[in-house]
């Protein structure tokens, strides 16, 4: 076999089942890796082998690492920040869990934004992680650790953590696939929390198969996360392999042409053509939706930091600092009245924009992938509208609670990646899955590796 | 429709003090300026006059059953 850093997760794992390759042949590969590249990207915080609860099951043998925001008994888990840095937790989280139990080796910990706050990779307490087409653009966050690793085939998927764009934005900018799960279908027991109403996991993988063979290991009700949901899982390994040849792809084509930067338009309507049935509706109404995650997000990330913001507001970096102060000048009611309103606004996505279709197809982000010091402390005036056009197209779908997956297809004339992005209805995770699936047979957007 | 226009500099640094949290100089119109156009952007959301006497937040978990996905056409 040659480099096994080359296989899929899906590929890797079968590999071990049939007795093709040993575990610690995977291991050594991507240890090689991880020498070569991280000084290059910064995407490890910790690099410490945690062995499989068991040697069976549907990953046995195969590394991966998560955002250092998925705690594991005994262990530190220093959420981006300075704050916790050292932090030392008691209870190993239930996507981990379920993780060790499909005999996967969790080989570290990544690196991320500050608290899960912050959308482009910079990170002032653990070094800024850097994108491995290129190391002067941003990764995109706050999974940022996880795109970049999974980007340089330094493990064979990750879990981020998604509460505006977090899992899509790194997938995205890093050139892999990503999966925001539907609020409620993951458990976020023992994750660290951002923003209650908002915050999902999901898988970061080469592929959407692989994250369908991750998605499958976490999914399912856990009494300990309370918004924990009862729906049935499907069963996202066989549904990838169903036919997808009927599938309803809903878009808005004038609008990306009109809204997203040329490249980006020009690749992603150039992808909609992989999809036989397209059905051309009005969009979402992103700026709106965007606006009511935005006071979702800041009212609830707030109470979450205000103890600490009162005691040692000295110890954030300044951009979250200045994030979270917004957040206490939210009236109470607004925040409710906004909660109130979601369900109004799930309804009419589905009756509208998904009356007819299957899925909504849109650019995971309308800009080119910016550089580190355009959207860092040195970021020049344009940076704001830098850092709302990143979000714009991600935010929406968290406050709808809906599952989203981000998939490659295409590179900008700088060599940078373009994702787009498929949403789904509530649940709909393995509806995009075979749809990413089935694209990902027909390109190889996925299969670029940066050099 | 619009949020009333609460957030001068002084609110802010008013409503922040009441809650504990100190500002660095000049912070508050920077913040109110913002704070300010996400409010006008939230109350100006075209479902808000039509919204139900009776939703309440925890109606979105319910929502979600209601939409979930029939099945994929084949």
């Amino acid at each position: 076999m040659n480099d096994p850093a080359a296989l899929s997760l899906a590929q890797a794992a079968q590999a071990v089942h049939a007795g093709k390759i040993a575990p610690h042949e995977l291991l050594q590969a991507c240890r090689k890796r991880i020498e070569q590249w991280q000084p290059r990207i910064n995407a490890f915080v910790s690099l410490e082998e945690h062995p499989p609860h068991q040697k069976e099951g549907p990953l046995a043998g195969v590394p991966l690492a998560h955002k250092d925001m998925f705690y594991r008994a005994g262990k530190v888990s220093n959420c981006g920040s300075k704050i916790l840095r050292g932090f030392v937790v008691r209870e190993t989280s239930a996507a981990l869990e379920r993780l060790d139990s499909a005999g996967a080796i969790q080989l570290g910990t990544l690196n991320m934004s500050e608290f899960a706050y912050g959308p482009t990779g910079h990170n002032e307490h653990w070094g800024d992680c850097r994108n491995p087409w290129n190391p002067d653009h941003i990764t995109g966050g706050s999974s940022s650790g996880s795109g970049a690793a999974v980007a340089a085939r330094l493990v064979y998927g990750a879990l981020g953590s998604d509460t505006g764009g977090s899992v899509r934005l790194p997938a995205a900018a890093c050139g892999v696939s990503g999966l925001k799960t539907t609020w409620g279908r993951v458990s976020r027991h023992g994750a660290m929390p951002l923003s209650h109403s908002l915050d999902t996991i999901g898988p970061l993988a080469r592929s959407a198969e692989d994250c369908a063979l991750l998605l499958a290991a976490i999914a399912g009700h856990d009494p300990r996360d309370p918004v924990s949901s009862r729906e049935p899982v499907e069963d996202y390994i066989e549904a990838i392999k169903r036919p997808t040849r009927g599938l309803r792809v809903a878009l808005s084509s004038a609008w990306i042409e009109r809204e997203t930067e040329p490249e980006v338009a020009a690749a992603v309507l150039a992808a909609t053509r992989a999809f036989q049935f397209r059905i051309e509706v009005e969009p979402p109404d992103f700026d709106t939706l965007s606006a009511q995650c935005l006071v979702v997000m800041q009212s609830e990330a707030s109470a979450q930091h205000a103890r600490w913001m009162r005691e040692r507001p000295g110890d954030y970096s300044s951009a979250v600092r200045v994030r979270l102060e917004a957040g206490y000048a939210i009236p109470a009611t607004t925040y409710l009245e906004v909660l109130r309103l979601r369900a109004a606004w799930l309804e009419r996505f589905c009756s509208t924009t998904l009356a007819d279709a299957d899925l909504y197809l849109v650019p995971a982000i309308s800009a080119r992938i910016p550089t580190r010091e355009q959207t860092g402390p040195r970021g020049g005036p344009d940076m704001p509208n830098l850092l709302a056009s990143l979000t714009r197209l991600t935010r929406w779908v968290n406050y709808l609670g809906v599952p989203g997956l981000v998939i490659p297809c295409g590179f900008d004339s700088r060599g940078m990646p373009i994702g787009l992005q498929l949403v789904g209805r509530p649940f709909a995770e393995a509806t995009l899955l075979a749809a990413g699936h089935a694209f990902q047979r027909e390109t190889d957007w996925h299969q670029r590796v940066p050099a | 429709m619009t949020a009333a226009k609460q957030w001068s500099s002084e609110a802010i640094d008013v409503a922040l003090e009441a809650q504990g949290i100190a500002l660095a100089p000049k912070r508050a119109e920077r913040l109110a300026a913002g704070q300010q156009s996400l409010l006008d952007a939230s109350a100006a959301d075209p479902l808000r006059p039509a919204l139900e006497f009776d939703a309440d937040p925890p109606g979105f978990m319910l929502a979600l059953v209601r939409c979930k996905a029939r099945s994929p056409s084949k």
